[in-house]
């Protein structure tokens, strides 16, 4: 469904995705893992569409990514996005005039599990407020992909845990569920497949259930023996 | 396109907010100055409509590209260019609301410069004999001289197709300052001397068409013609830098 082909981002002389060929199915709960600067976040934009590639493409249902596959591709950026003088409520009634997928209702009821209410202003809030925010407003969306770029950041353990089953409620066999962090406790018990990205390039890409049988290890195991003294500074 | 314009409404809201806000309270002055008949804030009252009329069809303008700049260089890109528009459309919608932004103020300002000019005429009935006066002197200078409403309907139809078309100049240089020179270093001078050049181009072809013998009427609405003509010439080169180049 979503898939890069040799894909590079070049920043001037700074390589920051450098020919990453990866391809994610439906009925997947992928976590994108690596240190800070690994270029994760790089490769989510340009399947995104927000950042052009230096060469190399995604192709959504085969393919490349364009105005037509912003309409099934729900992306939450880790940074706050938002129009400062906007309230929750204004931030919903965006979304629903621009995607048709979007659910005000479903909007509604995410907001009240994360403790939000419409009249709060997007300015007035704290950092886990409005991480909270953007997975309301991202889940609220019945895309085809998700790709959710650090959606733990900033965010205490109570709140964690109430992001964490509403972005498993959204998994079906028919979706592709992103999810992009660092923290690779939070993210094993999420996701059933993961991806490895180290210095821009693709270094693994395993089946977690096939990783605990096969190898007799987890996703953290597998994380130390990639990044090791780089991946613990992160 | 219309809920985009809808949302660059709201995004300039504020700055059109205070444009008319500062209007009102000097044709509050005006109209204190008339009645009251007290000269001094009169005449200072009508000062302040002529420079907040021209300088607030300037500021919604520039407004106009400090938003684009925003647009195009900060997070907030995102709640653009993730949804399913294409930078054609979106920059049309910026242009368009902008343009019909400065259109509707420069109307409005315009009514309301004819009817205050009538209601001091209708006070002060010696202010039109010095207008007629002037006319008079203006005519015998050059018999094509004249500020009858036609010309002055073009002259404001000209100033606001010239300052459309300044903006779009922007709205390039903007995107190219942003998609083309992105982290190199003179990029904001090399985007301004872009500015200053397609500005110069613009004049330079108005000034070969206004050799043609004709009113003073038409030269105004040729001149706003060719404005408006390179405004779209130059939206659609910055639709097509942002839709190939701009990373956000």
């Amino acid at each position: 469904m979503l898939e890069s082909r040799s894909i590079t981002k070049k920043f001037g002389s700074k390589t920051a995705v450098d020919q990453v060929t990866v391809r994610f199915e439906p009925g997947h709960i992928y976590a994108v893992l690596g240190p800070n600067g690994s270029g994760k976040t790089t490769w989510m934009k340009m399947a995104a569409g927000l950042i052009k590639p230096t060469s190399g493409e995604v192709l959504f249902d085969g393919k490349p990514v364009n105005i037509e596959s912003r309409k099934h591709i729900a992306y939450m950026s880790t940074e706050p996005y938002f129009y400062t003088w906007m309230t929750a409520r204004d931030v919903g009634r965006y979304y629903e005039d621009f995607f048709e997928d979007f659910s005000y209702a479903t909007y509604k009821r995410l907001l009240e599990r994360m403790e939000l209410t419409e009249d709060m202003k997007t300015s007035a809030l704290s950092s886990g407020m409005m991480a909270k925010l953007k997975i309301a407003v991202t889940l609220a969306r019945d895309a085809m992909v998700y790709m959710l770029d650090e959606p733990f950041n900033g965010i205490d353990l109570l709140a964690r845990d109430e992001i964490r089953q509403t972005i498993l409620e959204r998994a079906d066999e028919s979706k592709v569920l992103l999810l992009s962090s660092h923290l690779v406790e939070e993210m094993e018990a999420i996701a059933d497949k993961a991806v490895f990205i180290r210095k821009g390039q693709l270094v693994d890409q395993v089946d977690l259930e096939q990783l605990r049988t096969e190898k007799g290890i987890s996703m953290a195991d597998r994380y130390r023996e990639i990044y090791g003294h780089e991946g613990a500074q992160a | 396109m219309i809920k985009l314009m809808k949302y660059e409404f709201r995004k300039t809201l504020f700055v059109k907010l205070i444009v008319l806000g500062a209007m009102a309270l000097a044709e509050i002055a005006f109209l204190v100055g008339l009645w009251g008949d007290k000269e001094r804030t009169l005449s200072l009252s009508i000062l302040l409509l002529t420079f907040i009329a021209l300088g607030g069809i300037m500021i919604i303008g520039l407004a106009s590209v400090v938003i684009l700049h925003r647009d195009v260089s900060t997070r907030q890109s995102y709640m653009l260019f993730m949804t399913p528009n294409s930078s054609t459309t979106i920059l049309g919608a910026k242009l368009l609301e902008n343009g019909l932004s400065i259109v509707m103020a420069g109307a409005c300002f315009f009514a309301l410069g004819a009817l205050d000019i009538t209601l001091l005429f209708a006070k002060m009935g010696q202010l039109e004999d010095l207008w007629q006066m002037i006319m008079s002197f203006l005519h015998s200078i050059n018999q094509e001289i004249t500020l009858d409403l036609p010309v002055m309907l073009s002259l404001m139809i000209s100033i606001l197709g010239n300052w459309i078309s300044t903006v779009t100049a922007m709205y390039l240089g903007v995107v190219v300052a942003n998609a083309l020179l992105n982290g190199k270093r003179f990029s904001g001078f090399l985007s301004f001397i872009i500015i200053v050049i397609l500005l110069w181009a613009v004049s330079w072809i108005q000034m070969q068409a206004a050799d043609i013998k004709a009113s003073i009427q038409t030269v105004f609405l040729i001149d706003a013609g060719i404005a408006l003509l390179a405004s779209l010439v130059m939206y659609i080169v910055t639709a097509q830098i942002m839709e190939r180049k701009l990373s956000v």
